[in-house]
């Protein structure tokens, strides 16, 4: 039973401005739109809903694997400013070892003392050599020369498992933490800014699992048959929505200059780890592949930080903005429970993934824009009407002129929130990490749908990506004149997380006789598509 | 592909043993000519020795009830010994018996899983070069300028970056950047309407599968250079093409015969190892690990599929032809059929910057071979009035599936690319897209 052909129009996209001057386009964040903002004040948070991005936990390992990559890690600041990495460490509740840290650091400094020292006998006796010297203490000479460079492969082995040690362990050190940022476990969230309305339904609502249902818009069953629990189809007017969202979001963001991506879902395992997830922990959220060092990603955040790896980046290209769209896969270990059912928490989807390298001055500001940039598309989405006076009348004639059905009466809108995530609750990348939160009326709480990170230097350390500034004199052509490179900072933030959007939307926008309404800026995406009816079967 | 070692197949495919032997003669040459290496002759043996061990076992368990039976009555103490003694005897041969029935049953199913789909009398006989052209639409532009291939273009409308994947995944790995993203949901949104409006229904499909599905479907995930990656850590695949996740949501069902047709469209990435494909023919976009597909599926009565297999390809050349394309359609011959196809048509576009024609879709008509592993069966519509009871309904018959690609993304924008190329390096975008490109109607040279 398809859809009919009489009602369906042509999926389009808006019009949006070319490519070439996209760029120059910066949309001041609207502040129109929010209606009011708590100073942040602590909330005894509603059963507070699992996050979507993965928490990587530091499991320092007895045995010493040997990394594949390095991240170039700052020991002399951690030994400068031990007491601050220490309080932060614990604040985080992280399980990094800092004295192990220190301890490793402080030996492998010593170590490699003995090593340059060993070498600069080495070529004292090499020289000496050199000259005329008499049979006897030529031998001597031999033998100790022999003695050294035996010493010296010995020290220099060391050396090199020291390193590799103290790499393992230093990589465990969680990022900094924003002196803004709440201290404490989940609990101690606080919340920066509440938006929209909470809608008041006058009749008993459906959960999106039995809305999708009635309406045919997924089917759980016959995906647990063919790939396991937690997977599912999208049937119908889903897939609209699906491409709806994509499309619209896409847009906007574009709008706002930001270059659009499609990733590899393939990725080798030493990036993933790179951008501070663990693949092969227990419980990883990381599916592999079998037969080499490849995974599949759980977010776009990984293709994209992958991009300008091992690379130094013209300071006049910062920042680069990027919206990248890409399915991922997530495999769950752990999650159980009734938070889980049906679209809520699944093993693959699709999502819109925006991506900032900038300057260190920068990424504060930079974070504020991408809360600002979700906080705005979820606004939008929101449809909220309240601009201080009566509007029930242009309601009726805005709708009118949509060509809708809507009555005056169906006045809603969805409630939602920005948290700033506590120290407890960032993964290790994090400096500072903002989640929105819409309520979804059907699971009778607020469900994460975005994420907001700034990771500062902690990814671009690992994966390697640095800046040139550009020298304040002019230039001498000739050596010694570049600036020394700096790394950039990297911040992610969901654009869109199609299920969490669709199980928001099915839920706020349920109407009494089953149906749903399509929220207006996502009808010119959906062929005009305005509800989802109920079929009469 | 044969083994001498027997593995236990987890699932069991529906196979007419009776027809096979009854038309043995056509489906030796049907083996012959798709140049499948099943092995009929073994196939034949084992089923002959079944039915042997399945007489004999019957017999014992006869025979054993009139042991049991004798024992009933009054019996003489020597008498019940004998008894006993014997029906200690019957139990121990039927014990073996059936073992042995069970080892056969397995190696059969294994053997006659490998004979491949019959094939359809007009389907040409031999290689890939007896494929014959069965519709030629358009002819090859007249450039008058030197032209570029997708790579070459993709690199000065920066649309893409293969180098940046090679580091990150490996090779044939690739992003799509700024016009390549729009171009790539353009054509979903654009195609996908297009399907929906002939009355497909729409779908998003799980990318992981069980194993079992993929190998129901035709496919091999654990031969040698398979194209299918596995999931580490248990018996979950990588799909390869929508198809395989789409024949499973019906798996082990009895669809009413009013339901048919049932017309998918479904959108998924597909992923593909390429193991064993290498040269220049895999530069680029043209063989990828990862892309965007949209399939067409359609589940049918038995006497419907081939109508529904033109249907197929009419939509396939309808959509090409919209975009201003320049194709070949094939009619595939016997020896590059799929073990699944009873016939297949691939479209193969002309591809200017390759020099040569490249494939940008297929439709196959696999009649009943993935439904009987599958296990998708129907129920006809009884002729007279049903009464209510038992025995009253029609038997079960197994449905037809067909596949065809409504849209390869990465094949389609090659092909795009290199025919919509201009002298100055820019590439128009074909009239139907624009809509769904937010209007685009150049991708243009950027000056940096």
């Amino acid at each position: 039973m398809g859809l009919g052909v009489t009602t369906f129009q042509t999926l389009k996209l808006a019009a949006i401005p070319s490519l070439h001057s996209a760029s120059s386009i910066f949309r001041p964040v609207s502040k129109a739109l929010t209606l009011f903002s708590l100073s942040r004040r602590p909330f005894p948070l509603i059963v507070r809903a699992l996050s979507a991005q993965a928490l990587p936990i530091a499991t320092p390992d007895d045995k010493v694997v040997k990394p594949s990559w390095k991240a170039a890690i700052d020991f002399k600041w951690i030994r400068e400013n031990e007491g601050v990495v220490a309080a932060n460490i614990k604040n985080r509740n992280s399980n990094a070892n800092l004295e192990l840290v220190l301890k490793l650091y402080g030996r492998m400094l010593d170590v490699q003392k003995e090593v340059e020292r060993l070498r600069a006998e080495r070529n004292v006796v090499a020289n000496k050599m050199k000259g005329k010297v008499e049979p006897s203490e030529r031998q001597k000479l031999i033998e100790e020369g022999k003695n050294l460079k035996e010493g010296l492969i010995t020290l220099e082995e060391d050396l090199l498992k020291l390193t590799d040690e103290l790499q393992q362990e230093a990589q465990c050190i969680p990022n900094m933490t924003h002196p803004d940022v709440p201290i404490g476990a989940e609990d101690c969230s606080t919340i920066r800014k509440m938006v929209g309305n909470p809608r008041e339904f006058g009749f008993p609502i459906r959960d999106h699992l039995q809305l999708g249902k009635e309406l045919d818009l997924f089917d759980f069953d016959a995906a647990a048959k063919v790939s396991g629990s937690k997977f599912y189809y999208l049937k119908n007017e889903a897939v609209m929505l699906e491409l709806g969202l994509i499309n619209w979001t896409l847009s906007e963001v574009m709008k706002r200059g930001f270059i659009p991506l499609a990733t590899p879902e393939i990725v080798r395992s030493s990036v993933v780890e790179k951008c501070g997830f663990q693949p092969r922990a227990a419980n990883t959220q990381v599916y592999s592949i079998e037969g080499g060092d490849q995974c599949l990603i759980g977010t776009a955040e990984i293709p994209v930080g992958g991009i300008h790896m091992d690379s130094i980046l013209p300071e006049s290209s910062l920042p680069l903005k990027y919206v990248a769209f890409s399915h991922c896969f997530r495999t769950e270990a752990g999650a159980a429970g009734t938070a889980t059912r049906g679209l809520y928490r699944v093993h693959q989807f699709s999502k819109l993934e925006m991506f900032i390298l900038c300057r260190p001055e920068e990424s504060d500001s930079y974070h504020e824009e991408l809360i600002g940039i979700e906080e705005d598309l979820f606004s939008s989405l929101g449809l909220h009407y309240k601009w201080g006076f009566t509007v029930p009348f242009y309601v009726d004639s805005l709708i009118c002129l949509a060509g809708g059905s809507l009555s005056s009466n169906d006045y809603f809108g969805i409630l939602g929130r920005t948290l700033d995530m506590a120290s407890g609750d960032l993964g290790a990348p994090a400096y500072r990490k903002f989640d929105v939160e819409a309520w979804m009326p059907g699971l009778g709480r607020y469900g994460e749908i975005s994420s907001a990170s700034n990771c500062t230097d902690f990814q671009s350390r690992r994966l390697g990506i640095r800046y040139r500034p550009e020298s304040t004199t002019t230039p001498k052509k000739g050596k010694g004149n570049a600036a020394p490179t700096q790394f950039v900072h990297t911040l992610n933030a969901t654009a869109c997380a199609v299920p969490r959007m669709i199980v928001c939307l099915l839920e706020n926008y349920q109407q009494e006789d089953g149906s749903v309404i399509i929220p207006e800026p996502l009808r010119p995406f959906m062929g005009g598509l305005q509800v989802i009816k109920y079929k009469f079967k």
